[in-house]
C-alpha cells in the first residue's frame, strides 16, 4: 500500500479493482447467494425515481364514496375497498403478483418454494423465471425434482386460492433451445393450470436491473462445464500472479481476442467462480410483433405476457407488444431486479419505473409493474399512472427469509391494508377506479388522464 | 364381401391392446390401402423426375414450427440431439445434390393433450415429403393435386375391394382425380368462420375448429394460401408484394376430415432466415449447420408434406387417424 490519497475521487472503488479485477464489476461475490442485489438509493435516502416524489393526493369531493354509499346503505370504510381484479387474463385477488427470481442462488429452493406456496395461497399470479428450467432442471426425473420448475409449480398448485391466481413461466431467447414453454404446455403436471385458464408464458425481453444484457448468475465449474453449449460463460476470478502476465479480462469481450485465451486457462481452473451471461436477444419491431403472434398461435390456451426493460422505447415496445395480442406487459423498472448485475448497470443503466410510466401514458393494454415495491404507496401511485398491478421481487424473497412458513402472507396482509386505507382516502374502491387525478407531481411533470 | 365398421361411434375409439389392433380387419384393410398409396406415391415422384433420398431421423435441430409440440431429445454422445419433427431443413440441403427429392419421413412430435381428442394427431407419424429447386408455389400445387388424384385413382383400381370392406363411398374418391382443388386465402377463410360465429384469430393458424368447420362444407379438398407470418416456422417464404404474408398452403380434405398437407415456398435468403428465426423467436446459434449451408447458398425452392396417416384416413373414410397406423402413438397415451 503506498501514501497516494485521491479523497476527492472513489479511490476505494479503484483500489478495489486494482487488487480484484472483472470482479470488482460487480458486489462483493461472497455476497452471492445471501444478499439481494439492486441500485442503491441516493444518499439523502430518497430516490432519484420520480415515482417517489409523486404525493398521493385525496380530494373533498368524493363521487365514488356516494356510489359506495348507496350501495352499502352506510358510510363505506376502508374495509369495503375491493382490491380483486384482473391481472393478464387471470383472476387474482390482489393487484399483486410474485416476479420472477430467476435461478440465482438467493432464489433456488427452499425461498423459491415458500414464496410460491404462498402466493398461491394469496390467489396472486406467480412469474417462474425464465432459466430455472435450464439450472434447476424441469422437475418429471427424481434427480432434479427439488428446486425445479415443476416443484414451484406444484408448491403454488397445492394450495391454491380456488379461482384465483395462475403460472406464468418465461422464456427467454437461450432458454428457446430447451422449449420451456412447449414442455409445460404439453405435460401432464401442467395440465390442469391449463384447463383452468391459469397458465401463461412470458417472453422475457429485458429485466429491470440489467437493460440490455441478459441474465446472469454466477456457478461452480462443474454446473458452468454442464451449461457450457448453451451459455457464454466468462470465468470471473482475479487476475494474479499465478495467472501469469496476460492478467487482463474483459467481460464484454465476445470476440475471439487474447482474452479467450486467458479465460481459457481460468476455466480449467477447479475452483474458479464462472459467471453464465445469457444473450438479451435481438428485437424489432417486427421481431417483437411475430414473436407475440407466434406465441398466440402455437399456444392458443395459455395467456401471452411479455417482459419489458426500463428502455427508453418502452412505450412503442409496449404498443406493439399489446396490439400483436399480449395479455399483459410487464415493465420492470431500473430499481428492480434479484440477481446478478454488473454494478455500473444497476446504478446507471435504465429507466427509473415512474419515467416509463410516464412514457408510456394511458396503456392500451394491461400493465404490470415492478422495481423497488414492498409497501401501499409506490403500488397506490403506479395503479394510479395506468398499472393494473405490481410485482413482488425482492421483497418477496426477504419476507420469505424473514418467516419461511408466512412471510410473504404477512408481508402482504399489511400491503394490503395500506392499499385499502389509501385507496378509500382517494374516495376510491375498486382498483379500476384509480387515475392519474389521484396523484400529484412537484415539478409538474405530469398531466393526469 | 363383409362389410366392417370402421366408424363404430361417432366418440374417438381408442386402439384396443396392441394384438387386437392388429389382427383387427379393419387394421388389415386399412394398411393394405396405405402400402397401395405408398407404391403408388414412389411410382408417380419417380415418373416425374424425383429421387428418393433417406434424410436422417435425429440430428442437432428439427423443425421448431410445430403448434406448441415439445420436440424430444436425446442425448447423443454428450450431444443433445432431436427427433426429426419434419425433415425440412435437410430437404432444402439436400437440393445442393438433385433439384427434385422426396423422402417418406418419420416425425416424432409430442403434441398437446388437447391434441388427443382431435382424431387427426398422431404424437408418431409419417410425411411424403417433396422439395423441388427452383419450383414456385403454383408449381407444386398443382404436383399436389396430381400427385393425390394419381394415387386415389391407382387404389381405387387396385383394391377396390378393401374400400367395399370398409364401406367407403368411393364416389366422392373418384372425383379427387377431376381438376384442380378450390383455393381460397387465409383472409377469406378467416372471413368465413367468422360469418359462421367461430371466433379464428386472423393473426393465426386456423385452429382445429375452424379447419374441421371450413372441411365440412367442401365436397372436394381445397387449399388455404398466404397465411400470416405469426403463424409459421421461419422457413415458409415471407410474400414480397404482401409483406406479412406467406407463399404458403395448406391442403384442406373435404368431409371434415380437415389438413392433410402443408407446403411453401422456402427461405433461402441467409439475412432473411436470420431475422425469420428471431420473429419465430428462435436462438439462431443452435442452427449453425443448416446456416452454414444458406451462408453459402441454397436453391431456391418449393415443397411440401402430405402426412400418410392423415391421407389414408381421408382416402379409407376412417373416423379416426390412429387407425391408419399399425403402432399408433396417440398423444398422451402410453403405447409400443
Amino acid at each position: 500500500m503506498s501514501h497516494l490519497r485521491a479523497s476527492t475521487f472513489p479511490e476505494a472503488a479503484v483500489r478495489a479493482r486494482a487488487r480484484t479485477g472483472a470482479p470488482a464489476a460487480f458486489a462483493d461475490s461472497e455476497e452471492y447467494g445471501r444478499a439481494l442485489f439492486g441500485q442503491t438509493p441516493a444518499d439523502n435516502g430518497r430516490l432519484t425515481d420520480w415515482l417517489e416524489d409523486l404525493r398521493l393526493v385525496p380530494p373533498v369531493f368524493v363521487p365514488h364514496r356516494l356510489d359506495k354509499l348507496i350501495e352499502l346503505g352506510r358510510e363505506p370504510t376502508f374495509r369495503d375497498v375491493d382490491l380483486s381484479t384482473t391481472i393478464g387474463g387471470f383472476r387474482s385477488a390482489l393487484p399483486l403478483y410474485l416476479s420472477a427470481f430467476g435461478s440465482t442462488k438467493v432464489a433456488s429452493v427452499d425461498l423459491g418454494l415458500a414464496a410460491s406456496r404462498q402466493a398461491g395461497w394469496l390467489g396472486i399470479p406467480m412469474v417462474v423465471g425464465e432459466n430455472v428450467l435450464r439450472v434447476n432442471g424441469f422437475g418429471r426425473d427424481e434427480e432434479d425434482a427439488e428446486g425445479s420448475m415443476l416443484a414451484r409449480i406444484r408448491a403454488y398448485a397445492d394450495g391454491a386460492l380456488d379461482g384465483y391466481g395462475g403460472v406464468v413461466v418465461q422464456q427467454s431467447t437461450e432458454d428457446a433451445d430447451a422449449e420451456v414453454w412447449n414442455l409445460v404446455y404439453s405435460d401432464p403436471n401442467a395440465h390442469h393450470l391449463l384447463e383452468t385458464g391459469r397458465l401463461a408464458f412470458e417472453l422475457k425481453v429485458g429485466q429491470g436491473a440489467k437493460p440490455g444484457l441478459g441474465g446472469m448468475t454466477l456457478l461452480d465449474p462443474v454446473s458452468a462445464a454442464r451449461l457450457a453449449d448453451s451459455y457464454t460463460m466468462v470465468p470471473v476470478g482475479a487476475a494474479s500472479a499465478v495467472d501469469g502476465a496476460a492478467g487482463y479480462e474483459l467481460l464484454d469481450d465476445g470476440g475471439g481476442s487474447a482474452a479467450d485465451g486467458v479465460g481459457g486457462q481460468r476455466a480449467a481452473q477447479p475452483d474458479r467462480t464462472v459467471l453464465r451471461c445469457c444473450s438479451p436477444g435481438t428485437f424489432t419491431e417486427e421481431i417483437l410483433r411475430q414473436q407475440v403472434r407466434l406465441m398466440r398461435n402455437n399456444f392458443p390456451r395459455a395467456r401471452i405476457w411479455v417482459k419489458l426493460p426500463p428502455s427508453r422505447d418502452v412505450r412503442a415496445a409496449a404498443v406493439v407488444a399489446w396490439q400483436a395480442g399480449a395479455d399483459a406487459v410487464t415493465v420492470d423498472g431500473a430499481e428492480g431486479g434479484t440477481g446478478w448485475a454488473p454494478t455500473a448497470f444497476l446504478e446507471h443503466v435504465g429507466l427509473p419505473l415512474g419515467e416509463c410510466l410516464r412514457r408510456i401514458g394511458a396503456p392500451e393494454g394491461c400493465l404490470l409493474v415492478s422495481g423497488r415495491m414492498w409497501e401501499g404507496s409506490r403500488v397506490t401511485k403506479s395503479l394510479a399512472l395506468g398499472a393494473s398491478a405490481a410485482g413482488l421481487g425482492r421483497a418477496a424473497l426477504i419476507a420469505v427469509d424473514a418467516d419461511p412458513m408466512c412471510g410473504l402472507v404477512n408481508l402482504v396482509e399489511c400491503l394490503a391494508l395500506e392499499l385499502r386505507m389509501l385507496f378509500s382516502a382517494l374516495g376510491k374502491y375498486c382498483v379500476a377506479a384509480l387515475s392519474g387525478e389521484d396523484v400529484w407531481s412537484p415539478d409538474g411533470g405530469f398531466e393526469p388522464r | 364381401m363383409t362389410q366392417l365398421s370402421a366408424v363404430p361411434t361417432r366418440e374417438p375409439a381408442t386402439p384396443g391392446s396392441t394384438r387386437e389392433h392388429l389382427s383387427s380387419p379393419v387394421t388389415s384393410a386399412v394398411l393394405t390401402i396405405q402400402s397401395r398409396m405408398l407404391a403408388a406415391t414412389r411410382s408417380f415422384l419417380s415418373q416425374h423426375g424425383f429421387t428418393e433420398v433417406l434424410l436422417p431421423i435425429l440430428g442437432p435441430v428439427t423443425d421448431p414450427g410445430a403448434r406448441g409440440a415439445k420436440q424430444v431429445d436425446i442425448d447423443y454422445y454428450g450431444h443433445r440431439y432431436k427427433l426429426m419433427t419434419s425433415a425440412i431443413l435437410y430437404k432444402q440441403a439436400s437440393l445442393t445434390m438433385f433439384d427434385k427429392i422426396y423422402c417418406i419421413a418419420p416425425n416424432v412430435r409430442l403434441e398437446p393433450l388437447d391434441t388427443t381428442v382431435t382424431s387427426r394427431h398422431l404424437a408418431e407419424f409419417h410425411q411424403i415429403d417433396v422439395e423441388m429447386a427452383g419450383a414456385s408455389r403454383d408449381q407444386v400445387m398443382r404436383l399436389v393435386e396430381d400427385l393425390v388424384g394419381y394415387v386415389t385413382t391407382k387404389v381405387l383400381a387396385d383394391v377396390a375391394e378393401e374400400f367395399e370392406r370398409l364401406g367407403r363411398d368411393i364416389q366422392t374418391l373418384a372425383q379427387l382425380s377431376a381438376g384442380p382443388f378450390g383455393r381460397r386465402t387465409h383472409t377469406d377463410a378467416v372471413a368465413t368462420l367468422r360469418e359462421l360465429g367461430h371466433p379464428q384469430n386472423p393473426d393465426g393458424e386456423i385452429d382445429w375448429a375452424g379447419e374441421a368447420m371450413l372441411s365440412r362444407l367442401e365436397s372436394r379438398p381445397f387449399f388455404v394460401t398466404d397465411y400470416p407470418k405469426g403463424s409459421r416456422g421461419f422457413y415458409d417464404r415471407e410474400n414480397p408484394q404482401r409483406p406479412g404474408f406467406l407463399r404458403n398452403f395448406d391442403l384442406i380434405a373435404a368431409e371434415g376430415y380437415g389438413e392433410l398437407c402443408s407446403g411453401s415456398e422456402r427461405e433461402h435468403d441467409y439475412a432473411a432466415i436470420i431475422a425469420r428465426m428471431r420473429e419465430t423467436g428462435e436462438n439462431p446459434a443452435k442452427y449453425a449447420w443448416y446456416l452454414e449451408m444458406v451462408r453459402e447458398g441454397i436453391p431456391a425452392s418449393a415443397g411440401f408434406g402430405i402426412g400418410v396417416e392423415r391421407l389414408t384416413r381421408y382416402i379409407a373414410g376412417l373416423d379416426a387417424v390412429w387407425q391408419a397406423c399399425a403402432y399408433p402413438k396417440i398423444p398422451g397415451v402410453v403405447a409400443p
